[in-house]
């Protein structure tokens, strides 16, 4: 009995405080991903040659944990097979804040675009809790004559 | 040292390939960390002890890949790649490696630079 | 070149859907599954348990002993006291030639009586001590005497395995986590019912014998009084969700069942009580 009390507690208070944290989550991702549009990322291995440019590998990262009613619904999926839908806005969240954070450290040397895009997500969690990080780096293209401040993106 | 993950340096040129250089860096998360973990894991939201934890190891890492690239004589890193393998739980490989290039001398070039720094 | 970015619109990476509806579809659909999959195995396996030969039964426990002295009783009194009540109650329960009963008296403090493979039942001291007349025992000895003509040692052990090995089957890629936890309750839930099925049944031919033993049923639910006494239960603790917990059914449910048995067959449930023997209390 207190088992089952205590599953049904934990499955909506992960349910509650998930969704808050991952409205709140996306409504930052949205704001900044409009202020950071002023940087290009690219996907291309080949730089523009218009100008002359500074390269400099910048990267972002974030690890995102799951809450417990994704996790148990995820674990259901399981059970029958097929998409587990209950992950796919923690990994779109994961992605799209390790670019924006990559592409802070790209507006700190002053870069106009980020060239060569690479992912890198990676399962951190212990167990059977769901954690994932998402890497994502690239190549910061800064015009020449900008000088590249020290510490970028701290 | 210039590193970066495109191959092409559009106004530089290289002047010798040194060879593949690397970095890697083992570390495990620590209990204080695990148990905010744990208790995130229902509560969901970004667990930024874990955040910091990988960006110090790719640091060490990418430290490390530049200790190699200097001791070769180079003065930039190409095509630099990235890989996170989680070894048991608990513990996470970061790994990082590139090529290892002599660049010509920057002056040379009116639109080159030599004053390029790495942040990671 | 130009290089910009442009922003794609939302919901294309996100599946749009109602979490909350999608859980409960899919919780519905797997505990449907599970307890339809141990239901199957559990019918199946039991059914093929009961086609075993009962001297296959026997063969198995012939090695096994019961020796229980050593509480130094007189348990040997006790011993031909249960019996006498199984000679009694054996042709009224129509126990086949090829049957035969073993009655061993365990003289252990446990509330518990048990029939076992090869026709072996354990009667404990623990359970002796608290009836009060005869009728009450033979409904016990009757009770158990069911149990071994309706083959459910080995029937009970043969659903038990099937269903297990199906709830290994269906859980093992969910492992131990939340979601096999519940789902492997929820087969364990489905696995009691069972269990208490056999109970009733037996509960059923048991009063049927008492019956016929003394022309009444009276005194017969005397056990379930008892250990509902013992439980210390109130009504309102003997909740529904212990009697999908429980092996058993529930022991007011029990005693309800027996008035309902009486009434629908037009058995007395009034008559004269048959005392226990005079030094029954000094064998225990």
């Amino acid at each position: 009995m207190f088992e089952i009390v205590s599953f049904l507690v934990l499955l909506v208070v992960g349910y509650a405080f998930g969704s808050l944290a991952e409205r709140r989550h996306y409504r930052s991702i949205q704001k900044l991903e409009i202020e950071f549009n002023s940087i290009p990322a690219i996907a291309s291995r080949y730089p523009p040659v218009d100008k002359a440019y500074q390269q400099q590998l910048v990267v972002g990262n974030v690890v995102i944990a799951s809450d417990y009613f994704k996790s148990f619904l995820a674990g259901l999926v399981n059970f029958f097979g097929g998409a587990v839908v209950s992950y796919e806005s923690l990994l779109d969240r994961a992605r799209r804040e390790a670019l924006l954070r990559m592409k802070k450290q790209a507006r700190a040397v002053g870069a106009d675009y980020v060239f060569n895009i690479k992912y890198e997500t990676t399962s951190v969690g212990s167990g059977r809790l769901a954690s994932i990080e998402v890497l994502a780096y690239g190549t910061a293209l800064t015009p020449s004559g900008i000088s590249i401040p020290a510490n970028p993106g701290s | 040292m210039l590193v970066s993950n495109l191959e092409i340096l559009p106004n530089r040129k290289i002047e010798a390939h040194l060879g593949l250089v690397q970095g890697s860096s083992v570390r495990s998360k620590h209990v204080g960390r695990d148990i905010m973990a744990g208790m995130k894991n229902i509560f969901g939201g970004e667990l930024k002890g874990y955040t910091e934890l990988l960006q110090d190891s790719r640091q060490e890492a990418m430290q490390r890949m530049l200790k190699q690239a200097e001791s070769m004589g180079a003065n930039a890193v190409l095509n630099v790649r990235f890989s996170t393998s989680s070894i048991t739980s608990g513990a996470a490989e970061i790994y990082v490696y590139g090529t290892a290039v002599k660049l010509d001398d920057a002056q040379n070039h009116a639109a080159g630079t030599n004053q390029v720094t790495t942040h990671v | 070149m130009r290089y910009e970015n442009r922003q794609s619109p939302e919901g294309i990476n996100v599946t749009e859907h109602n979490p909350v509806a999608h859980l409960l579809k899919l919780l519905a659909a797997a505990v449907v599954i599970i307890v339809l999959v141990v239901v199957l195995a559990n019918l199946f396996a039991s059914r093929l348990g009961r086609l075993i030969p009962f001297r296959y039964e026997q063969a198995l426990m012939q090695h096994v002993t019961y020796d229980f002295s050593g509480a130094g009783s007189e348990s040997v009194a006790m011993q031909e006291y249960l019996n006498t009540l199984v000679q009694r109650l054996s042709p009224l329960l129509e126990v086949p030639e090829d049957i035969e009963l073993n009655l061993h008296h365990n003289p252990d403090g446990v509330f518990n009586a048990y029939a076992t493979f090869g026709g072996n039942i354990v009667f404990y001291n623990g359970l002796l001590g608290q009836l009060p007349h005869e009728n009450a025992l033979a409904m016990v000895v009757a009770h158990e005497i069911s149990h071994v003509l309706h083959r459910d040692p080995v029937a009970g052990l043969g659903g038990g395995l099937a269903s297990m090995a199906a709830l290994m089957a269906l859980t093992g890629s969910t492992g131990a986590g939340a979601v096999g936890n519940l789902l492997n309750k929820t087969g364990m839930v489905a696995q009691m019912k069972f269990s208490r099925d056999m109970e009733r049944a037996a509960d059923r031919a048991a009063l049927s014998a008492v019956n016929q033993l003394y022309g009444h049923v009276n005194g017969a639910d005397e056990l379930f009084k008892v250990l509902y006494q013992l439980s210390g239960a109130t009504a309102e603790q003997e909740t529904t969700f212990d009697a999908f917990m429980a092996t058993h059914p529930l022991h007011q449910e029990r005693i309800d069942a027996i008035a309902q048995w009486a009434a629908e067959n037009g058995w007395s449930t009034a008559g004269e009580i048959t005392p226990l023997p005079e030094n029954y209390y000094d064998w225990l």
